[in-house]
């Protein structure tokens, strides 16, 4: 019961941090230097065709004239139609947010599986051969630049050996997946080296607690000591990192999808960032804005599980 | 006598199979990897070169620009006719010409599309058309343009994508309340009238094309073009992805090749590295007006203008920038653009004439001032590194400011810049497109320069209603004459659009004024 009024309250929260950020990126797309209409018609726009533009797009408008619409647009459900691309926003949202959610989602279990194994074998000799070999070799993932890891996979497992297509998405899911593989191993790399790091050392941390020692002396075997004691407790920590890395994956994600030609949301906020174009910014903000608090909110559930006492 | 029979034997049969070579071979599919996606599909309310250059595959013109950018070729048109006072076009509209549904181009279908791309809130391409006074239609395939003034480029125009032909009956039958609404619509489900016809699209990743079934040209052998079955459009906006996978075979086409690889993949063995004639022209624009945020502005002074244009090597920028595949410009446009004149790269490298030009300008110590470049650009950062070096030398202190793409777009159109790093490229067949931007200060304060010459100014308007080709190209003479030696620009470099396809790929073209012509291409198997 307490975890669920604990959900309950958790998705309460959310509503007024969606609104906040409604509101801030309403305000900071139109501080942006530049206009929509200037900026579409590019350099050769004369003053009479920006201003007919701008008229047509309600720019002219006062701002709050403006947030009013907005406002009462999005409660509808309508989040409006793109400035540059003239088709509505939440159909291109619907088409490019699933794609870079499979890619973090594919990216962060890929992390996982090279983290948590390699996070025990490193904790269980701290400073031993395969700690050092694991530790260093996350190092170099950590500190390669996504787009040189991602072109360095491309020359490599897709035009060298050709076990991977050179870019692109595919039409079927089994293809999405095929083809988001190098990407998302390019996004795992630096992922699964944050994680297996501060997971090795929660590990060594709990390895070393009285309560382990004490499952040990009553002579549990080592490896239920280790998933039900040891895991559990040092996964604490890295699932709240995990949560919030999942942020910095879908940013990193802006990289990966230009350099491995992937129709992502990610590009899709850069092309509407330089384009001006206000009604996407704005649509996938909130998008994302939902996404990310349901993975926090995701992340909490798991924690409150993990550990109870969170959700008191 | 055997010898010279045997010779002849080999010579017929060396003829007989570079002949069979050459012969047209039909179907297929070809992958063209683009950097960016297109925006909107519709030949008036388009803004952008990703959708400009790929226009002409799906609707058709009534005039078609030759393959060197330059000359007219019959399109949805067989017969054109210019009255003798220059006031009336008498177009003959080719027969059994149809829509990609199967239903007949009608004279009809041609006014509506002349009258919507003329319309005055239409788009932004509407001036190319502003002389049209009303358009008539005669009978089953006579479409009679009655025009307010003269106008020497008007049938260049009609080769224009904003002129394109289009279903009126089918386009009105779309949903909105506005033309512009309609636009929309109808980009979901075009009819077209060009050789290929938009099958699907996904938005930011691929674009598939299919052959236009009732296309009007023949090709070689006597059949209807196209050639190939489709087109599929790959979006790759990274190039190092893009040219890895044009090499790996994923890809038959890639476009803009950065100048850094084109060396590499003239000499890759199953590319081949195409470098097309083109309109693009690179320069700095300076903002010449007297006072820039309430400061006196050097760059006011025509001296210190042409100081910076000696003290700027451009055979070095040419080489540091594209690597050697650009050419030195002769004038304000290209030396693709019709009526161009100068035989001479402008301003040769001089700096003892620069540091004496700036001395006489008052500015022997110099000044310091500040390019506006695209940031992420390499080809305009690296210019404007170049020159911040070149300039160093004249006492010019330059300050280089990466800005996104709206960030520049403010700053020109309030003419707070210094100087700014700019491209061109004629979507016209005549010099009056890049004048009237460049040169004419009404219609945009000449690049927003703030430069003006009311010489120059009276010598373009009197050229866009000559007649007389000769006097025309005097007028052009004398206005490239004035801009060339006092106007607000360095001029750079020219270059030509690098494309680099599968060695498979035969005649596909890039015209100068950048239009992708799959027409006629087809794939050797």
């Amino acid at each position: 019961m307490s975890l669920l009024s604990f959900v309950f309250r958790r998705v309460l929260q959310m509503i007024p941090t969606i609104i906040f950020i409604l509101v801030v990126t309403f305000v900071l797309v139109r501080l942006l230097p530049g206009d929509p209409a200037s900026t579409m018609l590019g350099e050769r726009a004369r003053a009479a065709d920006v201003a007919r533009i701008n008229d047509q797009l309600g720019l002219n408008r006062s701002i709050m004239v403006q947030f009013f619409y907005f406002v009462r647009n999005v409660v509808t459900g309508n989040l409006g139609t793109s400035i540059s691309l003239r088709v509505p926003v939440a159909g291109l949202i619907a088409d490019r947010l699933p794609v870079t959610m499979l890619l973090t989602l594919m990216a962060a279990l890929i992390a996982l599986v090279f983290a948590v194994p390699l996070a025990f074998l490193a904790a269980i000799k701290p400073r031993g051969t395969a700690d050092t070999v694991v530790r260093g070799a996350f190092q170099v993932g950590l500190s390669m630049p996504v787009f040189y890891v991602g072109l360095v996979l491309l020359i490599v497992f897709a035009a060298g050996l050709r076990w991977f297509p050179v870019g692109g998405y595919g039409d079927t899911f089994v293809q999405h997946l095929y083809h988001l593989f190098l990407p998302a191993v390019t996004l795992a790399l630096s992922l699964s080296a944050v994680l297996m790091r501060n997971l090795r050392a929660a590990i060594i941390g709990v390895i070393g607690a009285e309560y382990v020692d004490f499952a040990r002396a009553k002579g549990l075997k080592s490896r239920l000591i280790m998933t039900r004691h040891v895991l559990r407790n040092a996964l604490i920590s890295t699932v709240t990192l995990f949560g919030l890395q999942i942020g910095v994956l879908l940013s990193g994600a802006v990289i990966t999808e230009t350099v491995f030609a992937i129709p992502g949301a990610g590009r899709l906020m850069i092309d509407s960032i330089y384009g001006r174009d206000y009604p996407v910014i704005q649509g996938l903000t909130i998008a994302l804005a939902v996404v990310v608090s349901l993975i926090f909110l995701a992340t909490d559930i798991v924690q409150a599980w993990l550990d109870p006492r969170v959700a008191r | 006598m055997k010898k010279i029979l045997k010779a002849a034997i080999v010579g017929s049969l060396l003829i007989g199979t570079s002949i069979s070579a050459l012969a047209v071979e039909r179907g297929g599919t070809i992958v063209y990897g683009r950097y960016a996606d297109s925006l909107f599909l519709d030949p008036v309310y388009n803004d952008a070169n990703v959708d400009i250059w790929i226009l002409s595959n799906l609707y058709d013109t009534l005039i078609l620009p030759s393959d060197d950018g330059k000359g007219l070729m019959p399109g949805l048109a067989t017969k054109w006719e210019m009255s003798k006072d220059g006031l009336t076009v008498t177009l003959t509209l080719r027969k059994g010409a149809e829509f990609s549904n199967g239903r007949a181009i009608t004279p009809e279908d041609v006014r509506w599309s002349l009258e919507r791309a003329a319309g005055p809130k239409n788009g932004i391409w509407n001036f190319l058309l502003g002389a049209v006074k009303s358009v008539e239609t005669k009978g089953d395939d006579v479409v009679v343009i009655h025009l307010k003034h003269t106008d020497p480029a008007f049938l260049h125009a009609l080769t224009v994508f904003n002129s394109a032909i289009m279903p009126e009956k089918e386009y009105e039958a779309s949903k909105g309340k506005t033309d512009e609404d309609k636009a929309r619509d109808f980009a979901s489900h075009m009819v077209g009238s060009g050789p290929f016809v938009l099958k699907s699209w996904d938005r930011g990743s691929s674009m598939h094309l299919v052959k236009n079934e009732h296309y009007w040209a023949k090709g070689e052998d006597g059949k209807p073009l196209p050639y190939l079955d489709g087109i599929d459009f790959e979006v790759i906006p990274d190039d190092a992805t893009r040219i890895l996978k044009l090499k790996s075979g994923g890809l038959d086409g890639a476009e803009l090749i950065p100048y850094s690889r084109v060396a590499e993949l003239k000499s890759a063995p199953n590319i081949d590295m195409k470098l097309f004639p083109s309109t693009r022209v690179a320069d700095v624009i300076m903002n010449v007006r007297a006072k820039i945020g309430g400061k006196d502005n050097p760059l006011s002074k025509v001296k210190v203008r042409q100081a910076l244009n000696y003290a700027a090597n451009k055979q070095a920028i040419i080489q540091i920038v594209t690597h050697g595949v650009g050419t030195p410009m002769t004038s304000y446009m290209s030396s693709a653009t019709p009526l161009h004149s100068g035989d001479k790269p402008l301003y040769p490298n001089d700096m003892a004439k620069a540091k004496k030009l700036m001395q006489e300008a008052g500015y022997a110590d110099g000044f310091q001032t500040s390019i506006l470049v695209l940031a992420g650009n390499q080809d305009e950062i690296g210019s404007a590194t170049a020159l911040q070096q070149m300039w160093g030398q004249i006492g010019v202190k330059l300050k280089i400011q990466q800005v996104d793409n709206a960030s520049l777009m403010q700053q020109y159109h309030d003419g707070t810049f210094d100087m700014r790093s700019a491209a061109w490229t004629d979507d016209i067949a005549d010099p009056n497109e890049i004048t009237s931007y460049y040169v004419y200060s009404p219609t945009i304060d000449a690049v927003h320069s703030g430069w003006k010459n009311e010489e120059a100014d009276k010598l373009f308007e009197a050229s866009q209603k000559e007649l007389d080709t000769a006097k025309r190209a005097d007028q052009y003479a004398q206005i490239q004459k004035i801009y060339n030696s006092t106007g607000p620009t360095i001029p750079l470099y020219e270059t030509p659009y690098p494309v680099a396809l599968a060695k498979k790929v035969e005649g596909f073209v890039q015209i100068p004024l950048g239009n992708n012509i799959f027409r006629s291409t087809w794939l050797s198997k």
